[in-house]
């Protein structure tokens, strides 16, 4: 029963990685490589790792896919075109390559000795959530402080990638004290309704607006 | 009969494979990086296997990091696609091959 499991997650995710790879649209690039992602996930609770198994839909395909799909969809990637014959012979050169690995091997894991334990026998604890907190947070604190920090540079690493050109250059839309405003809440005339908007480049302006700086105008007449 | 260490293994290679052959193949920058991505989880198959049958829970572990590692590396490997492509206005790996706009 496990081993049919097995062999239907196992096709499922070969299948859809030879999707990925043979796809030219990169969107079902992305679709298989979620399918995969699915398909690892129940392996991985048939290996007795719940949490890992959660952690993976959560992350992988419910985060890092869909800022690839985003990315897809906002540069507008088209599907590949005819290949360029200059390195067409290369592609069976990288089938039958790879083909060779793979028999290499599996020639290994046929001749290594098979272990008896079975992963989801005798309430094995290993991949229950208390077991996977209580070892990350006691003797492996230290990477996880580190992969914190890693996530603030992946951070700022983004935000300066993203970033059209310098610091502050006159083009960057973002004014510090930018607002703004309906039209009801600005002007004493209109109609309490009145939700046009009012755009306000600066706190200055949006003080101005409303009537709060009678105080600076008294100073400077 | 139960599905042995060496099922998961020889799974966990064969995707590995079905990876780089992608890496290799693909010339669209943002196929080339989700075959990326495949490789990083089969290796994540052989650690949660070997977490499990070795009753360990080092590899799961590990997996977590892993895990945080590629979501990093997502963000900032496609601020940079993002950005050559601003330049370039094409995703082909090969206009991108040598290092002058």
């Amino acid at each position: 029963m496990l081993a049919l499991l097995f062999i239907l997650f196992a096709a499922l995710a070969i299948g859809c990685a030879l999707a990925v790879v043979a796809q030219r649209n990169p969107l079902y690039s992305a679709i298989s490589l979620i399918g995969v992602f699915i398909s690892l996930a129940c392996l991985y609770v048939m290996l007795a790792a719940p949490f890992i198994a959660a952690v993976q839909v959560i992350v992988y395909a419910g985060a890092i896919m869909v800022l690839v799909v985003f990315v897809i969809m906002l540069l507008n990637v088209e599907e590949e075109e005819h290949r360029r014959t200059r390195l067409k012979f290369l592609v069976p050169v990288a089938v039958a390559l790879s083909a060779v690995l793979i028999a290499e091997v599996a020639f290994i894991l046929v001749s290594v000795q098979e272990f008896r334990v079975s992963p989801t026998a005798g309430g094995s604890n290993v991949g229950v959530t208390s077991s996977i907190g209580s070892a990350l947070f006691t003797r492996y604190l230290l990477p996880f402080e580190i992969t914190s920090i890693l996530l603030l540079m992946a951070i700022v690493g983004a935000m300066t990638l993203a970033r059209r050109g310098g610091l502050l250059s006159p083009n960057a839309r973002v004014i510090p004290g930018a607002q703004l405003f309906a039209r009801s809440m600005v002007d004493p005339m209109a109609a309490p309704d009145d939700l046009r908007a009012v755009e306000a480049d600066s706190t200055q302006e949006a003080a101005d607006l409303l009537g709060m700086n009678r105080r600076d105008r008294n100073e400077s007449a | 009969m139960e599905p042995q260490l060496s099922w998961y293994l020889a799974l966990s290679a064969i995707l590995f494979t079905i990876g780089v052959t992608g890496v290799i193949i693909k010339r669209n920058v943002i196929a080339m990086f989700m075959c990326i991505e495949l490789m990083l989880n089969a290796v994540n198959l052989t650690f949660v296997a070997f977490a499990s049958f070795f009753q360990d829970v080092t590899g799961q572990l590990f997996v977590f990091i892993v895990m945080t590692v590629a979501a990093a590396e997502a963000a900032v490997g496609l601020g940079i696609i993002i950005a050559i492509f601003r330049n370039r206005e094409s995703l082909d790996v090969d206009d991108a091959s040598i290092l002058k706009l």
